[in-house]
């Protein structure tokens, strides 16, 4: 294709002119749009606005426990609900209708905004403005800077055969993963009680893995202390963005306590994955077979280290806790639904002979079961429980018209626990995700979206698959796994995790 | 083959952004040079034909990125299945004879695909061969063509 071809597909690609000024969502909208105003939702208080509610005490709004906020909004105003006077902050607008999600999404232009952290807005555009510049990478960054961004990677992150070249890595990890829970547990068969922190460094092993062909050996009785304060320190920045995000801001006027913590936060995983993401470009891999990872592959494309260095460090910054999490919730779901276990236990021993048979990407590919378990606790607890686009015109959304930069929040956890969208949505039920099945045709297509969807979809969604389905087929085929102990309530922490210590009992299989 | 790299290469530099270029790195096509042609029709929900042509190895997508074939937010996501919209529909003889069935990843971005149908399948995962000449496609209305309805 000619160069000038290219820059016209290009262009047209990117072009974001509107061509209406207010957009109509669809024509029986036009009848009877009501105005902004008239959304309904709490209403704010003069001074505190409707940040007051995510006070300690006087306020009903406990970010841990947003899931049950959500659905008190939802049961007492209705489908859409907006949450204004936030200081500091644009509206928000509360969407539980997947026909609402849907239109949106199809509506989306060249260059989605997605509601995301002022606070790391601040940290990568402002604080460390100079280590950044204008490749922000993905998270927290918009326009033509994000679009930029991730064309040039879209194809390596995104395209399914790219990632599928990682099984062989993640699958070396898992098990390294499965030997380090043979040495934890007890004589009883349970592990110890922050066995979720021994996730997060399988996990963070994975990423170094595939981002930077890297062994970090954080297993190993001789780990560099660095690679858990690397994931302290992930944890913090998490468990701080919405302290600094829903509360009053007073960050943006002095370093208050928790700004600091995030911060510093911050700065301890650059300065650490700097020092790894170094260390790689400084010693690429000479085998002319051996995989390539992430970060040579960005440099083979584009000569530019800093383009791969600011990727890989977004792969550490939200790649950890996302899928550790996932791996958790899966665990947890699968220890109380023992019939389930066991059907995917049949589906990996058939596919899987021996407890060390080898993953292939065709061998995952016939895990339909597994696949299953997995969407099903997306569905039921799904990791990050909403999503959300900043409009970037005037619009009109379920009826209502929407000025734009208004945040427009999808509420994916609360539908998908209404039986409205789900049948026995309580269940805990992975064969309505089977083709096979007739439950498969059901459900709302946009009612469950657990990695969005579109132009900013999740990046890092193809290595989160791969990595959660290997390392699950790997676990179930050597360990039937149980747990003793009074039921988990889930909280949002900020990811939707169980609340408890994860004292699973693994019983090997032979 | 080593020429063909450096033109990549070249190619890639000048054009940043464009969808072509990266997707280049991941080609596991032949060269591009002395491939043959294929004559292909989209025909638009409002029954409008349009005749162009595609080498052999391209995806369908390729062919509408190629031929500046003006169909409004045609594969946004740079054909790396993360959308649905270059979702197009074929008949039940050719749905049938495609030789690649779709992929877990594809059937998960076709239930999202707007107006979906049993001989559904999005255009960036059909690669076209000598069989494909003639082929006739449709695509199906987008909600934007039922906005300016």
């Amino acid at each position: 294709m000619s160069k000038k071809k290219l820059v016209q597909a290009f262009r047209r690609a990117i072009s974001s002119t509107p061509k209406q000024k207010v957009r109509v969502l669809s024509a029986s909208d036009k009848l009877d749009v009501l105005p902004y105003s008239e959304v309904p939702g709490p209403k704010p208080i003069p001074l505190l606005g409707n940040n007051w509610r995510f006070l300690p005490l006087v306020g009903d709004f406990q970010i841990e426990h947003i899931d049950k906020v959500s659905f008190r909004l939802y049961k007492k105003f209705g489908k859409i609900v907006k949450m204004e006077g936030l200081l500091g902050r644009p509206d928000m607008v509360f969407l539980f209708d997947p026909d609402d999600i849907e239109k949106v999404f199809r509506q989306e232009d060249s260059m989605p905004l997605r509601p995301s952290m002022p606070s790391l807005n601040y940290y990568k555009h402002v604080y460390r403005k100079e280590f950044f510049g204008n490749v922000g990478g993905v998270i927290a960054v918009h326009g033509e800077n994000w679009q930029k961004f991730r064309s040039k990677v879209n194809q390596i992150m995104m395209q399914p055969r790219a990632a599928k070249m990682y099984v062989k890595a993640i699958e070396s990890t898992s098990q390294e993963f499965i030997n380090r829970i043979k040495q934890l547990k007890d004589d009883q068969d349970e592990v110890p009680k922050d066995f979720l922190n021994e996730i997060h460094k399988w996990s963070l092993e994975a990423i170094a893995k595939v981002a930077l062909d890297q062994r970090l050996g954080c297993f190993d009785q001789t780990a560099d202390p660095n690679t858990q304060k690397l994931i302290d320190a992930v944890n913090t920045f998490f468990i701080n963005v919405p302290v600094l995000e829903l509360k009053i801001p007073f960050w943006k006027l002095f370093n208050t306590p928790t700004f600091v913590k995030y911060i510093n936060a911050l700065e301890t995983i650059r300065e650490i994955c700097m020092k790894y993401i170094n260390h790689a470009l400084k010693n690429p891999k000479k085998e002319e077979n051996a995989e390539l990872s992430v970060l040579q592959r960005v440099l083979k494309m584009d000569n530019d280290s800093k383009l791969a260095s600011i990727l890989a460090l977004d792969m550490f910054l939200v790649g950890i806790d996302t899928t550790s999490n996932a791996v958790a919730s899966i665990l947890y779901q699968l220890s109380q639904h023992e019939e389930k276990q066991e059907n995917l236990h049949r589906e990996i021993l058939r596919i899987l002979p021996e407890t060390n048979s080898q993953l292939t990407s065709e061998k995952l590919e016939q895990m339909n079961y597994l696949k299953a378990c997995i969407k099903e606790t997306m569905r039921l607890k799904p990791v990050v429980i909403g999503n959300g686009r900043c409009t970037t015109s005037d619009s009109i959304i379920a009826g209502y018209e929407i000025p734009k930069g208004v945040q427009i929040i999808f509420q994916h956890y609360v539908i998908s626990n209404l039986d409205e969208y789900f049948t026995d949505s309580a269940k805990f039920m992975p064969e309505r995700w089977l083709k096979t099945c007739p439950m498969s045709k059901e459900h709302h297509p946009f009612a469950s979206l657990p990695f969005g969807f579109g132009k900013r979809m999740c990046l890092g969604r193809r290595f989160a698959d791969l990595e959660i389905q290997t390392v699950l087929a790997k676990i179930i085929r050597n360990f039937k796994v149980e747990y003793h102990y009074k039921e988990l309530d889930y909280h949002i922490h900020p990811m939707y995790t169980p609340n408890g210590p994860l004292k699973f009992k693994f019983v090997e299989r032979k | 083959m080593a020429l063909n790299n450096i033109l990549r290469n070249t190619l890639q530099g000048f054009s940043k952004i464009s969808y072509k270029s990266s997707a280049r790195v991941f080609s596991t096509s032949i060269p591009q040079l002395n491939k043959k042609e294929v004559e292909i029709t989209f025909v638009r929900a409002s029954g409008e034909r349009i005749k162009t042509k595609g080498k052999v190895g391209d995806s369908l997508l390729d062919v509408v990125v190629n031929n500046d074939v003006d169909l409004d937010g045609f594969g946004a996501c740079e054909g790396t299945l993360t959308c649905s919209t270059c979702h197009l529909i074929f008949s039940k003889k050719v749905f049938d004879s495609l030789p690649e069935k779709a992929t877990d990843e594809e059937l998960d971005m076709l239930d999202l695909a707007y107006e979906l149908k049993d001989t559904s399948r999005l255009g960036c995962q059909i690669i076209l061969s000598e069989k494909l000449d003639g082929l006739e496609v449709k695509v199906p209305a987008t909600i934007n063509d039922q906005r300016s309805s």
